[in-house]
């Protein structure tokens, strides 16, 4: 049994505070009521029901069937899923520490203040803004073979540059250095990580080494881990769900040759080219498991590399 | 002196808050479905895409039959609801939700999304009708039929045929007449090499590109002996001998004229089709005499002079055979009409369907030339050829159509269709990139649709 907490003895005020109490929070708890029906409805329900139809052979039209684990075992013959995973591997594993590694050292150049701070912090921002597909055809037109910008700035240097996006040997490379553009988001964590280093941790360092990376290595990276952390979990999750980059370039069929072909583009099209819903609900049962276990293993391997004030270590 | 008055101001308290998200919960949830509902007595067709000319005339085509139809209210024609996947998102939706339009054109075959349910069985409706069902081309028909059900009306179809440029064939001295025109493949490749040039890596001008078009590989397939799928016996024959052995055809032709490389081709410009390129924006070569011959549907008759090609004389001719292949064939790719399940008039819709297929595929033909497939339709010639090349030019025009309509392989004819052609699209890129060879490209192909298909038979 629970023992109440005993209210200030000498306060007259305190079972009318009580009751105060539980009127704010009656009201709290109604005003966050749209929100919490709204995640229920639209989170958890289909969070639930994405379980169980991945359980059954649904086409949207007519009934779902119950095949019970058919789809799972499916995924582990289907060519397109393996090609999907490599791709999607690659992806994350190239793009999420250069992303880090750029938009950490874009963070240490506004970090410095100058005059032109916001309108620089602006700027990176900026791409941020704009909706994926329109930045992924602006990329398409400035990477087309021939008439694009890019290479005739390129062959213009006596360079012969690649089919940026139709040879299947560059074509994930490309839409890497597509996503390392935009770097808005991490940036402005990273340079709240820097700003938030007490001045005094700061000055000292300086005083202590003259060695601008003495003072990266020692004092400025170990402050910042938790931002760092934070980086790395949010752009591994993305760039498992990257999307709309790849289809727009790569269609549904991972253009050239598969050499695009995420895993979030198979489980579209399984659903919303085949209908084949019930195939797509096993897949991304298998992406929220996998996003789960490695954001799990990053939360453990994190005890050994996160520094939080207060902790002691 | 008066002075203004004011009420007291209205606040805002939690119940009359609650009470009015619930009134606004409410209202969006229901006023949707009571705005936007069919009526009984209101035919409404879906068109996923077509020029503004293609547009107008359906509408005009409903608007005026359902004016004659005293128990029909009115009729909405509904355009441009996008192509492919989302506008089959659409209309699965639609029906899904109970409000699907009465009827809507295909341009992907019906067979994949009737079978699952999504439009109704025409059977009976066809059986009841005043157009027999044998004025119906097997072939074309067996596009929209699976186990017996009819799921769809290939009311009209652009029919596949090669397209030259006597022009550019007679300024090298070649006979540009259709009986002249190359017979098989090996005469074609030999051919086309007369009219290529290569400007260090940019191809200036081309005679025939290879095949890569996944939609119509069948008729490729057939011309060299082969076929894609066996609809008796439900199986994918995408790796046999003669697919194998086209594809090493092509990719030796590839090699030879083109320097092996197809982006070196799509650089160069648009020698893929009779349009520019979609994404780059480079003009059609074939509009510019930059191509000398390609392989396209009859659509092209009318949507070649919107650009006008810088060239007068074109003409058209059978396909060639394949090194293993024995006649000449010919293919399709149908304007298919559906009824989704869930309309609330279904007959209507049928009966349209039946004069839409009859009278109405004259007007169309008339104004936008895809070819009418029943046979009970008597052609005249599509005007905007009469404008452009002469009467009798148009008429001869029309005769080769109908007769290359008699000679078309099956094709569109499995319930996985749209999967199986994805696979031949990954695959032919895959070869034409040399990420894989035929027979690889090939297998990885056939394993995936087959296994697509047994899942979907598999009930």
């Amino acid at each position: 049994m629970v023992a109440k907490l005993p209210l200030s003895a000498g306060d007259p005020r305190g079972p009318r505070r009580k009751r105060a109490g539980r009127s704010e929070a009656r009201a709290g708890v109604l005003f966050a009521l749209p929100w919490m029906t709204a995640l229920v409805v639209f989170t958890f329900i289909p969070l639930v029901l994405t379980f169980v139809i991945a359980q059954a052979k649904f086409q949207i039209v007519g009934p779902p069937k119950w095949i019970g684990w058919d789809n799972y075992e499916a995924m582990w013959k289907d060519s397109a899923i393996w090609a999907s995973v490599r791709v999607t591997a690659t992806y994350a594993l190239v793009s999420v520490p250069i992303k880090l590694v750029l938009a950490l050292g874009l963070a240490m150049l506004l970090n410095r203040a100058t005059a032109l701070s916001g309108f620089y912090r602006t700027i990176f921002y900026l791409p941020f803004l704009m909706p994926a597909v329109a930045g992924s055809i602006v990329f398409m037109l400035l990477l087309t073979p021939g008439a694009g910008p890019v290479n005739m700035i390129l062959g213009a240097f006596g360079l012969d540059p690649p089919d940026w996006l139709k040879d299947p040997h560059v074509a994930l490379w490309t839409l890497i250095m597509l996503s390392l553009w935009p770097l808005g988001v991490e940036t402005l964590v990273f340079l709240g990580g820097l700003q938030s280093i007490p001045k005094e941790i700061s000055e000292a360092a300086d005083l202590d080494s003259p060695r601008a990376w003495h003072k990266l290595v020692w004092i400025t990276l170990p402050m910042i881990t938790p931002v760092i952390l934070f980086n790395m979990v949010i752009g591994i999750i993305s760039s498992f769900q990257v999307f709309t980059q790849a289809l727009v370039i790569g269609g549904t069929t991972g253009a050239p040759a598969e050499s695009t072909l995420m895993y979030m583009v198979v489980l579209y099209r399984a659903a919303f080219r085949y209908f084949n819903v019930g195939y797509a609900a096993a897949m991304a049962t298998v992406l929220f498991v996998t996003v789960l276990l490695l954001t799990l293993l990053i939360f453990h391997t994190a005890k050994s590399w996160v520094y939080y004030e207060g902790e002691g270590r | 002196m008066a002075y203004p008055t004011f009420a007291k101001p209205e606040t805002l308290n939690r119940r009359s808050f609650l009470l009015g998200t619930a009134a606004t919960v409410t209202a969006t949830m229901t006023l949707p479905g009571a705005a936007f509902a069919q009526a009984k007595g209101q035919l409404l067709l879906w068109l996923p895409g077509g020029s503004d000319l293609f547009c107008k005339v359906q509408t005009g085509m409903l608007t005026d039959w359902t004016a004659k139809h005293k128990d029909l209210a009115s009729a909405e024609t509904v355009c441009g609801l996008g192509q492919d996947t989302a506008f089959n998102q659409a209309l699965i939706g639609a029906i899904t939700g109970g409000n699907p339009p009465d009827m809507s054109l295909l341009w992907d075959a019906p067979v994949s999304l009737g079978t699952q349910g999504a439009f109704l069985a025409l059977d009976d409706m066809m059986a009841k009708s005043i157009i027999s069902i044998d004025t119906w081309p097997g072939g074309l028909l067996a596009s929209c039929q699976f186990k017996g059900k009819t799921y769809g009306l290939p009311v009209t179809a652009g029919i596949y045929s090669m397209w030259y440029n006597a022009e550019m064939f007679e300024a090298k001295g070649i006979k540009s007449d259709r009986a002249s025109f190359p017979k098989t493949w090996v005469e074609m490749r030999a051919l086309s090499k007369e009219f290529t040039v290569w400007d260090g890596d940019t191809l200036k001008v081309a005679g025939f590109v290879p095949h890569r078009e996944a939609e119509s590989l069948a008729i490729w397939s057939a011309l060299n002996g082969g076929k894609l799928y066996d609809s008796a016996n439900y199986k994918y024959t995408f790796d046999s001998e003669e697919n194998i052995e086209m594809f090493n055809f092509f990719v030796d032709w590839l090699n030879e004229e083109y320097k092996g490389d197809i982006n070196l081709v799509d650089r160069s410009g648009s020698f893929g089709s009779g349009y520019a390129n979609g994404t780059t924006g480079q003009p059609a070569a074939f509009r510019e005499s930059r191509l000398a011959g390609l392989h396209s549907g009859s659509w092209l008759m009318g949507d070649i002079y919107d650009p006008a090609p810088n060239f007068t004389r074109w003409d058209l001719a059978p396909h060639p055979v394949g090194p293993s292949g024995s006649a000449t064939v010919s293919g399709v790719w149908p304007n298919w009409f559906v009824i989704p399940a869930n309309s609330l008039n279904p007959q209507a819709a049928f009966d349209y369907l039946t004069y839409l297929s009859t009278e109405g595929a004259v007007t169309w033909f008339e104004n936008v030339p895809d070819i009418p497939t029943n046979s009970l339709v008597k052609l005249a010639p599509p005007k905007i050829l009469v404008d452009h090349r002469g009467e009798e030019f148009a008429k001869e025009t029309t005769a080769f159509y109908s007769e290359q309509a008699k000679i078309v392989t099956p094709m569109w004819d499995s319930p996985v269709q749209g999967f199986g052609n994805d696979q031949l699209k990954l695959a032919i890129e895959k070869i034409y990139t040399k990420a894989a060879t035929p027979k690889d490209a090939l297998a990885e192909a056939q394993v995936a649709s087959q296994a697509e298909l047994d899942r979907v038979l598999a009930g």
